[in-house]
């Protein structure tokens, strides 16, 4: 969209020529040919913005760090965020950090590590924000999920309006998030923008940081895992039932510091450093495990601890029938998954690197034993695509982690593909569908992002996309905020998931 | 019964009280709220009458005080804000749903109680996170909905803990189920899935039970809720330490919950310990304080099903590192009281007469969310108050509970009073409310604002309250649920 | 090679902004975490790696679209690498590679930057990249008795470098080379006036035909002359007559080495005896054209394997920046008797730019500085006394950025440290 020139310079007033652009270059590395992209530098210009939104009836999307190639489809003001990149406050007594949207995790946890502590990394990685907001992680086990770590934040409603939650309205302080009274973390995932947030951070026994030795991109550690109180291992089981056995098991005596379903494929893509070693590592990984598997990260607070953790897991592999995984016994390769896991989360060399592109059927927050018969469903249908050659021929299997001790837990499968094969991305969409329409007839879950249309979806689970309407009709009468009212269970609205982007209904920008 | 037929439909003439002496009840509590009676109390069985109920409510325009806990109550949100109000007292609806022990998960209506919950969740190897030391009569909902403090902050992950999903009439008279229990199917299909009702937020992107809990009731009426369960510990190891030097105690909570070591973790001062171990007062009472030291820290270690002795062992070496440096010691006993007997006293309910009221008969909270820093400095400014007013601070109880895995803490003041002597109760009313004004200056947040002070807490951020009653527009309208109460 | 080659490795970008810091396991905190000084300077998403690639994806299917903001994009870029390597950490795909061949098209298309038009100007008329440049190339060795390698044969051909050359304030690391390398007892010589221009600087300006014609000048040169081991002091020069000169099949077999690999031999030989104390705790920046930009050219050819994963056959070796040139610098560091090393945050394959590269320090001298701040400013919290860089350009970079902000931060060429040493 073009903004007038007036329109334009309103906008460019509050952030400065240097901050907003509607040139058609800069329009392409957004991937639209119609926006205008602002760099607001601080909440109120963030307010200020939205207001203009409001004011001129124009829709706005924000976006923190983003994360993969999602096209928007519609005209609209992007503020992208990466100016507001400062960590306000890191309090160890009260354990929590505050951070702007586009402190990156990487930042936040090498900052904690110092202090011994650590935050939750979203499954996504490390490059992406570091506030809490939806996103699971593969340390979820320690490290909580989503919105659970949010503490106060500064929330700017899509009416340009700034609320302080928490104790931030009562006395600019970051330590709560809920009330006085009903607590509006109930509502800011709806629309909005996230300018400021504490998060809840955690103990971490580890070293203020790693021995890393090498270049990139073999880096390995000076010091053995075991010198420093830590394991890492894969373990293989002889079925899904053994298998979710052993994971309840882990999860209730509270000795697992991460525990993480990787399926082969996921371990061999992260210790290895191109694709041929990666796929010629998954098909010796492949040979050995006798099923489906997980990988485990324990890590001693101190020797005992370390001792009593380690001959626990012994005894519930014993009783399991698990196998460990030889390849990962080896400390190098167990180095490389400890710090990958650890400080990264890995995920680039899982999900892109082989062909470009992945999409998932995930559900956030709910445990993997809940959901296996339906995704080992999807992972039948999955293999359909890998013998006709549509998708990468990984060992094709969902995966879980626990969460919180293994109170909650994320469960997931995903197709790798080259995104402009066409027949590929057709492919990878009905299966996407078919699978999510499983998830409904089932009554299994709510399928994650953008699968099936939202009614479809709200219908069977109590209305919600009503009251959610409802909610986003209150807080952004001028309908130019974004319309989250998507699917899956926790979104968010930092542009982590930039799938999506849905054209607002109400606003009627001047063109 | 005049003028209540219509619920005398939806309930049956025994659900529908109009007598004095029940109307009387209800009409006030122990807080320092002005007493209102209400037009009639109601007592529905299950959740299809709630929703008549609110629908008739939203009709006639009359206003509904929802209410499951028994008496004695004591924060005034449960007293009609203003007249003709009908009461809705859920203590009825007393099913327990479902215990699953592989899923952690309890789900129970809103009059069960802790006495008749924890032991059906021990049944099947669970327990609860539970508030320290409840009465007799409160309810587990009751609870939770209030976002009360629990006991072990090490399972305390998020403030909302341990509430899952609810199934909650909103004010519209809508029906409405949270988190994973929204759908696909109904509750039981989802059980035949394989599924629970645990994870919280959703669906979609607002976490709905967030709007119900801390609401008082105003936004509807919860007819079920779940909650998260912890295991239940195969062997446990309590103690206790004792010490003068409050700030020292604290240092010691922060590496306790950070660490994640300890099962149950808080602090209490002689007088509120004392009023917990004793059973006679004032001489059981006074002898117990005399022997204690100003604070006393109470923690337990819990070993699970694998190797709890290893467990329990290696832990009291990772405590004894922290006490050792921190220059604390950790005792079996402090003074008169045991930490095996505490750490029974704290799985259950209270013991009758409920422990706040034992020693004078009334008992007024102050209570806030603070950090530790700050804590010496409030406990102070109370105190000063406290003297100031001709309450001697000696007397007053003080709570200290870590909570959110240490990331905040609850304070709460006990402030134990003769409510027959008129002197005393107008002295506590008028110190609380000046206390509150006090603590607010020095960062005490008060997430849970109750009685006379509420509005005057709650109103002080326009944009908050503004936020906030757009959300109320949407589930209660017509202002029928609760009114009167924070800022609606 | 042209852009329209790359087409598939710019459809792999994920947008996953890994481009945008440094390899994610070495962010040490939330300073110094960021790779890239374009985007860090000018924060929206195209001035990054994979922004880049995104215009170019576009571009290659819609047709180029030059404007005003476009070449602003494309000129404020010092091409120093860090986005490739941070990619590469994770993924199979080039990154520099069709940011290069970008710029190559801009430049053929006739989309030049005015100040980069001046310089190459001058190394057409001149044969130097320091525009103006007055006097004889070789005037610094005026009396120091410096054999003329296209006249006599010589076991080590020194290419002293344009800005070495003709830069007075420079001209001291010519003569601090040729000092230690007469110590060292090696039999060297210099092109004297027949010495040109190396045009990698040319190349990283998108000015390939002027690099391609210095180079074959060059190597037409050191053929006739017959030289087999070419030393130099410039990472620019290193990386021209090392990696471009080998991606273009012109380097043949001469061995070319960077000064600091040569002295690091020397000194590992006994040849070359650093004595002196010279009490100093300083600092190393890595020079983006030794270190990471440095590692040798892999000759591959290949075809993507139909089908749906993004592999060749035969396999593509990807350059990663493992193989740059990271340790001989540090190693004569470490030799010369009194030094300390302190290390920055960002370091060897994953260092911040100096600012200089990519004609930015002609075309946008601000921004230059501006990197070159950043730089001085990590230096100064290692708390060293001094930054040693092993490039002229990285050292006039930063004696500029110096000058401004008045830190007392040192700036030193390596061979100045050696020098004193001796």
């Amino acid at each position: 969209m073009a903004l007038s020139k007036d329109v334009y310079k309103e906008f460019e007033d509050v952030v400065g020529a240097e901050n907003i652009s509607d040139d058609p270059a800069i329009k392409d590395a957004y991937r639209s040919p119609d926006l205008t992209v602002i760099l607001p530098g601080s909440t109120e210009e963030v307010a200020a913005v939205i207001k203009l939104c409001n004011k001129h009836k124009i829709p706005y999307k924000a976006q923190s760090t983003g994360w993969m190639l999602f096209a928007p489809t519609y005209d609209f003001i992007f503020m992208d965020l990466r100016r507001m990149n400062r960590i306000i406050e890191i309090n160890e007594k009260n354990m929590y950090a505050v951070v702007e949207p586009y402190v990156i995790s990487a930042e936040l946890m090498a900052e904690l590590f110092k202090r011994g502590m650590i935050c939750n990394v979203k499954g996504s990685g490390s490059t992406c924000t570091a506030l809490a907001m939806s996103g699971h992680g593969h340390m979820g086990m320690t490290t909580s999920t989503g919105d659970r770590n949010d503490l106060a934040t500064e929330w700017v409603t899509d009416e340009g309006e700034i609320v302080r939650l928490g104790t931030l309205g009562a006395s600019d302080e970051w330590f709560c998030g809920d009330g006085p009274g009903p607590s509006l973390r109930g509502v800011y995932r709806g629309g909005g923008v996230i300018t400021r947030q504490a998060t809840k951070v955690y103990h971490w026994p580890g070293p203020s940081e790693y021995p890393l030795e090498g270049l990139s991109p073999r880096y390995t550690l000076s010091k053995k895992p075991s010198e420093m109180n830590m394991m890492v291992r894969y373990f293989s089981f002889p079925s899904i039932g053994k298998l979710i056995e052993a994971e309840l098991k882990i999860g209730e005596s509270e000795i697992a510091f991460e525990l993480m379903g990787f399926c082969p494929s996921m371990v061999s893509s992260n210790i290895t450093t191109s694709n041929e070693e990666d796929f010629e590592t998954l098909e010796q990984f492949t040979r050995e495990v006798q099923g489906p598997g997980f990988m485990v990260i324990i890590v001693g607070n101190f020797d005992e601890d370390f001792a009593y953790k380690k001959k626990v897991l012994a005894q519930i592999i014993k009783e399991t029938d698990g196998e460990s995984l030889k390849a990962v016994e080896d400390p190098d390769a167990e180095a490389t998954l400890l710090f990958q896991c650890t400080r990264v989360c890995a995920s680039i060399r899982e999900t892109f690197r082989a062909g470009g592109m992945f999409s998932s059927m995930m559900v956030q927050g709910q445990r993997y034993d809940n959901h296996v018969r339906w995704l080992e469903e999807a992972a039948v249908l999955k293999r359909e695509l890998i013998e006709k050659g549509l998708v990468i021929a990984d060992d094709g299997q969902q995966f879980g982690w626990g969460e919180e001790g293994g109170h909650l837990g994320h469960t997931e499968i995903f197709c790798r593909y080259n995104p402009y094969d066409e027949k590929s991305s057709k492919a990878v969409q009905e299966w996407l569908a078919k699978v999510g329409k499983r998830a409904l007839d089932g009554c299994f879950a709510v399928p994650s992002m953008g699968i099936l249309p939202v009614d479809v979806i709200g219908k069977r689970a109590s209305n919600y996309h009503i009251w959610f309407g409802k909610l986003k009709e209150a807080f952004d009468p001028n309908g130019v905020g974004e319309n989250t009212g998507f699917s899956y269970v926790g979104a968010d609205t930092s542009g982590v998931h930039t799938s999506i982007y849905q054209k607002p209904e109400k606003a009627s920008p001047k063109k | 019964m005049a003028g209540n037929e219509s619920l005398v439909k939806i309930f049956g003439a025994k659900n529908v009280l109009d007598d004095a002496e029940t109307l009387e009840e209800y009409s006030g509590d122990f807080s320092f709220v002005s007493p209102v009676r209400p037009r009639c109390v109601v007592k529905p069985k299950n959740a299809d009458e709630v929703q008549k109920l609110v629908k008739w409510a939203n009709d006639k325009r009359t206003p509904l005080v929802p209410v499951s806990s028994g008496s004695p109550h004591f924060r005034g949100d449960t007293v009609p804000g203003i007249g003709g109000a009908v009461v809705v007292d859920l203590s009825g609806m007393k099913k327990i749903i479902r215990v699953d022990r592989a899923h952690r998960v309890a789900m129970v209506e809103p009059g069960v109680t802790f006495a008749e919950l924890i032991p059906a969740v021990e049944k099947e190897g669970l327990r609860l996170n539970m508030p320290l030391l409840p009465r007799k009569s409160k309810t587990v909902i009751g609870s939770m909905l209030e976002r009360e403090p629990v006991v072990m902050p090490k399972y305390h992950w998020d403030i909302s803990d341990p509430l899952a999903c609810v199934e909650v009439v909103f004010g519209t008279g809508d029906m409405f189920r949270t988190g994973q229990a929204a759908g696909p199917g109904t509750i039981e299909e989802q059980w035949a899935a394989g599924g629970a009702q645990k994870t919280p937020y959703g669906p979609g992107p607002a976490a709905w039970y967030r709007l119900i809990q801390g609401a008082q009731g105003t936004m509807g009426i919860v007819t079920w809720a779940s909650l998260r369960c912890e295991i239940l510990p195969k062997l446990e190891e309590p103690f206790l330490v004792g010490s003068a030097e409050l700030d020292r105690l604290l240092e010691l909570v922060h590496w306790l919950v950070r660490m994640r070591l300890v099962n149950e973790c808080f602090v209490l001062n002689d007088s509120n310990l004392a009023a917990i171990m004793a059973r006679k007062f004032p001489g059981e009472y006074q002898d117990i304080k005399d022997t204690l030291p100003p604070w006393v820290l109470f923690f337990n270690l819990a070993g699970y099903d694998y190797f709890p002795e290893d467990r329990v062992s290696s832990q009291i070496k990772g405590v004894s590192d922290i006490t050792k440096r921190i220059g604390l010691e950790a005792d079996k006993a402090v003074g008169g009281v045991s930490a095996v007997e505490m750490l029974k006293m704290v799985k259950r309910p209270s013991p009758e007469p409920y422990w706040k009221l034992g020693g004078k008969g009334a008992c007024h909270d102050i209570f806030f969310i603070t950090t530790y820093d700050k804590l010496e400095g409030q406990i102070g400014v109370m105190n000063d108050v406290a003297n100031k007013s001709g309450y001697p601070a000696l007397d007053m109880g003080v709570y200290l509970q870590p909570i959110v895995q240490g990331s905040n803490c609850h304070c709460e003041f006990n402030l134990f009073y003769d409510p027959q002597d008129p002197v005393e109760l107008e002295r506590v009313k008028e110190l609380s409310a000046e206390a509150v004004n006090c603590l607010m200056a020095t960062g005490a947040f008060f997430s849970r604002p109750y009685d006379r002070s509420a509005r005057m807490i709650i109103n002080r951020d326009a944009a908050y309250v503004d936020a906030l009653n757009r959300v109320k527009t949407i589930l209660d309208p017509n202002h029928v649920m609760n009114p009167g109460k924070l800022c609606f | 090679m042209a852009i329209e080659d790359y087409r598939g490795d710019v459809e792999m970008c994920c947008r996953c902004s890994a481009c945008k810091h440094i390899p994610l396991q070495m962010v040490k905190g939330v300073e110094h975490s960021y790779a890239c000084p374009s985007i860090a300077r000018y924060n929206f998403h195209a001035y990054s790696g994979g922004g880049r690639l995104l215009i170019a994806k576009e571009m290659l299917n819609s047709g180029f679209k030059y404007t005003d903001k476009l070449l602003d994009i494309v000129y404020n870029c010092q091409m120093c690498g860090g986005c490739d390597t941070s990619c590469k950490y994770a993924m199979d795909m080039e990154v520099l590679e069709p940011i290069y061949e970008f710029r190559i098209r801009c430049v053929e298309t006739g989309h030049t930057n005015p100040a980069l038009d001046k310089v190459i100007n001058s190394l057409r008329k001149q044969g130097t990249m320091v525009p103006g440049a007055k006097g004889k190339r070789a005037a610094w060795a005026q009396g120091m008795g410096i054999k003329d390698a296209t006249k006599e044969k010589v076991d080590v051909y020194y290419h002293v470098g344009c800005l070495t050359s003709y830069d007075k304030d420079y001209q001291k690391l010519a003569r601090a080379t040729a000092k230690i390398l007469k110590k060292a007892g090696v039999d060297f010589g210099i092109g004297y006036e027949n010495e040109s221009c190396c045009g990698g600087r040319a190349f990283q300006m998108g000015y390939k035909d002027d690099f391609l014609k210095q180079a074959k000048k060059n190597m037409d040169m050191l053929k006739k002359a017959g030289v087999k081991t070419l030393v130099t002091g410039c990472a620019d020069g290193y990386q021209a007559f090392k990696v471009l000169y080998d991606k273009y099949n012109l380097k043949g077999d001469l061995e070319v080495l960077h000064i600091t690999e040569y002295l690091a031999r020397l000194i590992k030989e006994g040849k070359l005896k650093l004595n002196k104390k010279v009490n100093l705790t300083v600092t190393y920046h890595d020079p983006c054209y030794l270190g990471r930009l440095g590692e040798p050219w892999i000759h591959w050819q290949g075809k993507k394997i139909p089908g749906y994963k993004f592999v060749f056959d035969p396999p593509k070796v990807y350059r990663r920046g493992t193989y740059g040139v990271y340790e001989p610098p540090r190693e004569v560091l470490k030799s010369v008797p009194g030094v300390k090393l302190f290390e920055m945050d960002r370091i060897k394959e994953y260092a911040w730019c100096c600012g200089a590269g990519g004609g930015v320090n002609e075309s946008n001298p601000e921004f230059a500085k501006w990197t070159a701040t950043e730089r001085i400013e990590e230096a100064e919290s290692t708390g060293a006394e001094a930054i040693v860089t092993a490039c002229p350009w990285c050292e006039k970079n930063f004696n500029q950025a110096i000058k401004e902000s008045g830190s007392d931060l040192k700036v030193y060429d390596i061979v100045e440290i050696v020098e004193k040493a001796i």
